[in-house]
């Protein structure tokens, strides 16, 4: 059995005691702030030339929560043609395309019409270095 | 209303380590896959479309080669860190579920469902199935039923359906689903129990379900009986809540090539040793006894088999690397041969115990004890935090010859930075 003792930041000493003692917290962590939902939240490399409708650069980082459900817009990881790549999610009247982010037309697939395509999980974050 | 007194759900992922593959390389999916065992020696995995091409399960891979090559079969390297990682999620999604679970294996678990009415288990457990589906992104299959075993044999026959789902609880087709279920796959009866069974007659659950308990009594132990109750409906084997902590603690390896020189033998024997004390430590466990085995193939037959253990009864328990090395060396020394081509080389802890401070010892060799299991303390936390081995002692050597055959490995780590899956952008 381990017995917890009480543990005190400051030393007691003779002096003023520091009176931001009662308002002391843990260091910012950012699992906490940046994955909702762990057991289906994955780190994810992108590899390549980038995106940059959606700012996403090679190099990057992706926080994917497969839990989430896809909202317009979203950017998100698909599997088209046997590989897993980053797509926008596009709904629009009851239809739902992926697009590589470009405005034209001809660059959307129809999730409707192409049913092995599928969403492997939505994109919440992207960390980028500097 | 029905509501039955013990509902359990035995959730089991379909072939878990070619799912984890499958997850971040959509390209194998419905294609014939295997994953090996480590040092790429035995099937151990296979996705539906390679037990089609009649591989079998632990398979040695050369038997296997031909059949992989000609149906272009995908081969995987055990990756167990990812492995690892996916079950670790797995079990998270699943707790949400029911907090009474028991982790069974890296792939499955049961849960206790009898907060569930029974008129709802059926949805509930297609629930389960979806969302770690989604999660996590293994597929499962799931048997309910009123006991452990039953359950089980309900999985059996749920891993055939599309469903994915067989519910037990009030169920007219237990005797007829019973029936289906070959003596040898019911749970907790092996090889030796089989046979016994086979002779006298019994080859299917629901045979044994109906022998007489007297009959059972007389002529197996008392885990035949347990088996037999449970077949029944009696539950006898309850939920293990808490991981219980480990009695014994093996490690071993084949070399990757055959190895003849003392000094070899004693670097991967230093190796195993920190391995396994590492694990007892991560428990908080000192060890009594330790036994050290070494071995050259079984198949060589012309070049001389040896094989060897060696017990050592330790004067102090304790749990200090460095103890621990030097009386597996003097233990290694003593059984080691000349002229032989070792393959294996092993070791096991055991009469592991709880570390207390009552186990301090009047024959205690450790000057400064208090500093050694700081010493650990901080060899285990740099291990943990920079990967196993980057602190070791210098008698384990350079990993090389022990290095472990990985010829297929996906390389993927969900839990390493420098190894993260990668997705491109198109």
């Amino acid at each position: 059995m381990k017995l917890l003792l009480p543990f005190h930041l400051n030393k007691v000493g003779a002096g003023f005691p520091s009176p931001a003692t009662d308002y002391v917290e843990d260091d910012i962590d950012l699992n906490v702030h940046l994955i909702k939902n762990a057991p289906s939240t994955f780190l994810i490399r992108v590899q390549g030339k980038s995106m940059n409708k959606v700012d996403i650069h090679d190099g990057d980082l992706l926080v994917v929560d497969r839990s989430l459900d896809p909202k317009n817009f979203s950017t998100v990881i698909a599997n088209v043609n046997e590989e897993l790549v980053v797509k926008s999610f596009i709904k629009k009247n009851n239809q739902s395309f992926l697009s590589s982010g470009s405005k034209k037309l001809e660059d959307k697939i129809s999730l409707t019409e192409n049913s092995e395509i599928f969403i492997w999980g939505v994109v919440t974050y992207v960390i980028h270095a500097l | 209303m029905l509501c039955s007194k013990n509902k359990i759900a035995l959730v089991d992922c379909n072939s878990f380590y070619v799912s984890c593959e499958r997850l971040f390389n959509p390209a194998i999916i419905n294609k014939p896959v295997v994953v090996l065992s480590s040092n790429d020696g035995c099937v151990i995995s296979r996705s539906t479309e390679a037990k089609a091409l009649n591989i079998k399960m632990g398979e040695p891979y050369f038997k296997v080669e031909k059949i992989v090559k000609k149906n272009n079969v995908k081969v995987f390297s055990s990756n167990y860190s990812l492995y690892g990682d996916i079950s670790r999620r797995v079990m998270k999604t699943l707790k949400q579920f029911s907090p009474q679970m028991e982790i069974y294996s890296i792939d499955e678990a049961f849960l206790d469902l009898t907060s569930v009415k029974d008129e709802n288990l059926l949805e509930h457990a297609y629930k389960i199935r979806k969302t770690v589906l989604k999660w996590t992104g293994i597929p499962t299959s799931i048997g309910i039923a009123s006991t452990k075993t039953l359950s089980k044999a309900a999985n059996f026959i749920a891993k055939k359906k599309k469903s994915g789902v067989v519910n037990l609880i009030n169920s007219k087709q237990i005797d007829e689903i019973l029936s289906k279920i070959e003596i040898n796959n019911v749970w907790g009866v092996g090889q030796k129990l089989t046979k016994l069974y086979i002779k006298s007659g019994i080859s299917t659950a629901y045979e044994l379900k109906n022998i007489s308990n007297g009959w059972i009594k007389k002529n197996t132990n008392v885990f035949g009986s347990r088996t037999a109750m449970e077949l029944k409906g009696i539950p006898c084997i309850f939920l293990e809540k808490y991981k219980k902590k480990r009695k014994n603690c093996c490690v071993s390896r084949s070399f990757a090539r055959k190895v003849t020189k003392l000094e070899e033998l004693r670097e991967s024997i230093t190796r195993h040793c920190l391995n396994a004390a590492e694990k007892i430590r991560a428990d908080n466990q000192i060890v009594k006894k330790i036994t050290i085995f070494i071995r050259t193939s079984p198949f060589q037959k012309d070049k001389g088999y040896y094989a060897n253990t060696k017990d050592v009864d330790l004067a102090v328990e304790t749990n200090d690397s460095i103890e621990l090395v030097k009386e597996a060396l003097i233990a290694l020394d003593d059984i080691y041969k000349e002229g032989y081509r070792y393959q294996k080389t092993g070791i096991i802890f055991s009469g592991l115990k709880d570390m207390s401070i009552y186990n301090k010892n009047l024959f205690s060799t450790i000057n400064n004890e208090e500093k050694r299991i700081k010493l650990m303390k901080a060899i285990d936390n740099t291990n943990i935090k920079y990967g196993r081995n980057t602190l070791s002692i210098a008698q384990a050597g350079a990993e090389k010859i022990c290095n472990i055959r990985k010829q297929h490995s996906s390389k993927i780590n969900t839990t390493c930075f420098d190894f993260l899956p990668s997705v491109k952008i198109a």
